[in-house]
């Protein structure tokens, strides 16, 4: 991993920065180990919230992935076509609210079947009542 | 025959599973741990060279450690060492930074007015007696001294190089990686800091 030189000044300087790190003292030692306990504290809390955070995720990551696919799964099924039926529905809805919309000019639509309605009930009546009338 | 080992080999693992989670936080700590101890003794006196301060030098070495911990602990075991000394020297340049400018407003402010009992007290009586009981120890921490008075006369690149790769012994890759530079540039630094230290060094060593 190292290319340790050995060229005489470079073996010295770093035996003397060996030696000067053997020869620290007891307070700087104890300072290093707390500051390492307290890294390490860190660490784990930070390990910790990281898979807490992956374990309370995936229920929801799994019920999104089960809709998503739920919705595929639909729209290439008879539902899906049932769906596509349901547009002609709205489709319809549409003339029917053409009619009962009330145009600058033009008559009421819903008020001329409202006063008709006893010329439509006969009509109904009649109709009924069939050829042997 | 050879569905049957391969159902054995799924059974083996399915008995002997990945570690349950607490067991992987504990064995990631227990690497990380390592990785410190082995590195914070030596990381400290770098910083003490650069900074001279050993409070400062405590200071920096423990903010590194945790930056480490909490935003690059997740990355190969093998690639924290580099990591570990670019933030160590960030925080080692970012002090440096600091107390100059507080170096040029003091300038600005008013001192505190100077005690002539304090004038004339020696500064060295106040210095702890190490009291070296053999000469040859003496003479290494003298030589030390100097070498230490030298590197922090050199510019700040040319000092990171030469302690990461002959202090520290990473490789030319390694220091490049934690110097954020190039390979060639590192060989450079390196090279320029041996020759310098050499001509300061030379009569004394």
């Amino acid at each position: 991993m190292s290319e340790q030189n050995n060229d005489p000044f470079e073996t010295r300087s770093r035996a003397l920065f060996q030696d000067s790190v053997d020869a620290l003292d007891m307070r700087i030692r104890s300072r290093l180990t707390q500051a390492r306990s307290l890294a390490l504290e860190a660490a784990q809390r930070n390990r910790r919230s990281w898979l807490f955070g992956w374990k309370m995720w995936a229920p929801a990551a799994g019920v999104t992935a089960a809709a998503i696919l739920g919705v595929g799964l639909m729209i290439g099924s008879p539902i899906g076509h049932h769906a596509a039926s349901l547009a002609n529905v709205q489709a319809n809805l549409e003339d029917l609210d053409l009619v009962a919309s009330t145009d600058e000019g033009s008559a009421d639509a819903m008020e001329m079947l409202q006063d008709d309605i006893e010329f439509y009930d006969f009509a109904d009546k009649a109709a009924n009542s069939g050829p042997a009338a | 025959m050879a569905r049957f080992d391969t159902l054995n080999t799924a059974w083996m693992v399915w008995d002997n599973p990945a570690p349950a989670p607490e067991g992987a936080v504990l064995e990631y700590t227990r690497e990380l741990e390592k990785f410190l101890a082995e590195i914070e003794r030596r990381a400290f006196r770098m910083a003490q060279v650069a900074l001279r301060d050993p409070d400062d030098a405590l200071d920096v070495v423990q903010d590194a450690m945790l930056k480490l911990t909490r935003s690059y602990a997740s990355r190969p075991s093998a690639e924290w060492r580099p990591l570990f000394y670019r933030i160590l020297e960030n925080g080692i340049r970012d002090l440096q930074r600091r107390r100059t400018v507080r170096k040029r407003v003091m300038t600005w402010l008013p001192g505190p007015k100077e005690d002539p009992e304090n004038e004339a007290q020696d500064p060295l009586e106040n210095v702890a007696d190490s009291a070296p009981t053999i000469p040859e120890r003496l003479m290494q921490a003298q030589a030390m001294q100097q070498l230490e008075e030298s590197l922090r006369a050199l510019p700040a690149r040319q000092r990171e190089a030469f302690m990461l790769r002959n202090f520290e012994g990473m490789d030319v890759a390694e220091t490049a990686s934690a110097m954020a530079c190039s390979e060639g540039s590192v060989k450079t630094h390196y090279s320029r800091a041996v020759h310098a230290l050499r001509e300061q060094l030379g009569e004394v060593w």
